[in-house]
């Protein structure tokens, strides 16, 4: 019991050594909570430039969602999650290293993956925040409409995709203490994850190929799911179909994250690169 | 000159010290658009929109964009390399060394821009080719010279916003996410991915990014859309000569300031 609550305090150590730090540049901490917003109206934008107005009977064949808006706005809001995962758990140990205390925080005397974890519920914390901030401006901006039905369950679904995507997250920072240069790394998960995702489109405009891909991903169903809660759009699924999947996902994504970083961190150590550049 | 030459062989260097960036910067742009190729398709079932082509003057959505990404390369360039750059010999913990060493520190920073350069044409001619060969993309000879012409305006325009990129870093240090966010807004405010009259504060914001005149002129070229050639060139060639030295005198500002209070190697 003792062990668990000094876990507990390491992992909330290192969240609000995260806050702290982010504190320390205002402009940057006050930016993250914009940023999603001027993100996500390039998207909008383009949508209304190729359908020359906000709804489309086509999208609403598809999809039974004519709001091109609605529809686009809950994909990249669900997508945040993975930029956190990719950008802030693939950056921090890099920061570490550049801070000068990579190598200490690894000889503390508490496993790998409570760091982990700390960065992990930082990232929940923070990422929830901008996401709640983003939701309440959008929504009152372009009067979207949910079914409030459907909160729960999108909810649960959220929170599968959240813990399947942060094995991802791990993955990266594993591969940052050996491959050090972290950010191209991050962009090619997220890049690739991003195509694949149904974000703005359903899955059936995808090639056949990249369809298949796609259902292995967390993100395709926490998008479709939160969508289909949210605003209606039908799937050829059933919930329970998506919790299934999603906890399958969970578990190999996070063993496979957990697997790659420890591996890393071992060659990280025998190599003796965890302090070089 | 030679402190120019030294600069671009330490960055070529360094660079080669990591190569997969390489290959992530001439693949990437034109990734960027396989997204908005499905939402199209999405949202309108085919790869003509009557609606875009009454905003673009061209109804193919897919050769706009990615127009707009390969261009899009030198904003890249222009913000996040040059912005970054200080940044990082700060991690390296040489920023010291180099800013007090007997050159001035403009001339560093011009040697950085043009490191930039030559690597940013070197991925453009990389993606215009893949364009050329793979997505079917035609470019005649007689093309290229007006082409090169904006590429060259655009890359000085960009550059003097780059010198101001650097100079807040050495200002808020921690400026990568303010870096990002300044991308997010041209890309919101300029022609990258759609016509800015889609929206009358975009159209009325773009004006003033020196990207828009770019973009209009090279699509122009390379997907034959009308435009004023004269006009454009003017004024590309009047914001260059405004925001070179504007970047230039922000960045010895700054540098100025970082150093009297002693803030420079400040994290």
């Amino acid at each position: 019991m003792n062990r668990i609550v000094h876990y507990l305090r390491a992992i909330n150590a290192e969240n609000i050594k995260e806050w702290k730090i982010e504190w320390k540049y205002k402009p940057d901490f006050f930016r993250q909570f914009f940023e999603p917003l001027i993100f996500i109206l390039p998207y909008l934008l383009y949508g209304f430039a190729v359908l020359g107005g906000r709804f489309s009977e086509h999208l609403e064949t598809m999809t039974g969602v004519a709001d091109m808006v609605a529809y686009t706005f809950i994909g990249y809001l669900i997508m945040g999650f993975l930029n956190t995962a990719c950008w802030a758990m693939g950056a921090s140990l890099r920061k570490e290293q550049w801070y000068g205390t990579l190598d200490t925080i690894f000889v503390a005397p508490v496993p790998r993956w409570v760091y982990v974890a700390g960065m992990a519920a930082h990232s929940t914390c923070h990422q929830g925040l901008i996401m709640l901030i983003q939701a309440v401006v959008i929504t009152t901006i372009f009067a979207i409409v949910f079914q409030t039905a459907g909160i729960f369950f999108a909810l649960i679904i959220v929170a599968l995709m959240i813990l399947a995507i942060y094995g991802l997250g791990i993955m990266v920072a594993g591969f940052t203490i050996g491959l050090k240069q972290w950010w191209v790394i991050s962009e090619t998960f997220s890049t690739l994850i991003t195509i694949v995702t149904p974000i703005a489109y359903p899955l059936a405009v995808l090639p056949l190929f990249l369809r298949k891909v796609s259902l292995l991903l967390p993100t395709t169903y926490g998008v479709m799911g939160v969508r289909h809660f949210l605003l209606g759009e039908l799937l050829g699924i059933d919930f329970i179909t998506i919790i299934i999947r999603l906890v399958i996902i969970l578990i190999v994504w996070l063993a496979f994250g957990l697997g790659i970083f420890m591996f890393m961190d071992r060659f990280g150590r025998k190599k003796g690169v965890l302090s070089t550049y | 000159m030679r402190i120019i030459v030294e600069e671009l062989k330490k960055d070529f260097r360094i660079l080669l010290a990591y190569p997969a960036e390489i290959g992530f910067w001439i693949i990437w742009p034109i990734l960027w658009v396989v997204p908005l190729v499905f939402q199209g398709q999405a949202l309108i079932g085919g790869l003509h929109s009557t609606a875009f082509g009454d905003l673009a003057g061209t109804q193919e959505y897919i050769p706009y964009v990615l127009v707009g990404a390969i261009v899009s390369t030198y904003m890249f360039s222009a913000v996040w390399s040059m912005g970054n750059s200080l940044r990082d010999e700060m991690f390296y913990g040489t920023l010291e060394h180099i800013l007090s060493a007997p050159a001035r520190p403009v001339h560093i920073l011009l040697g950085k821009g043009v490191y930039n350069s030559i690597l940013s044409t070197a991925f453009v001619i990389i993606q215009m080719l893949i364009c050329v060969f793979i997505f079917g993309l035609d470019i005649t000879l007689t093309k290229i010279f007006p082409i090169l012409f904006f590429l060259l305006l655009l890359l000085i325009g960009l550059y003097g916003i780059g010198f101001m990129a650097a100079a807040v870093t050495l200002l808020v240090k921690e400026a990568h996410g303010l870096l990002h966010m300044f991308e997010y807004i041209l890309f919101l405010f300029s022609p990258i991915r759609y016509p800015v009259e889609v929206h009358p504060i975009t159209r009325v914001v773009s004006v003033f990014i020196p990207l828009t005149y770019a973009l209009i002129a090279l699509r122009g070229l390379l997907l034959g859309i009308a435009f004023n050639f004269w006009k454009n060139s003017l004024i590309l060639i009047g914001i260059d000569i405004i925001i070179i030295p504007l970047g230039l005198y922000i960045f010895s500002l700054i540098e100025k300031r970082t150093k009297t209070r002693g803030t420079l190697a400040h994290y």
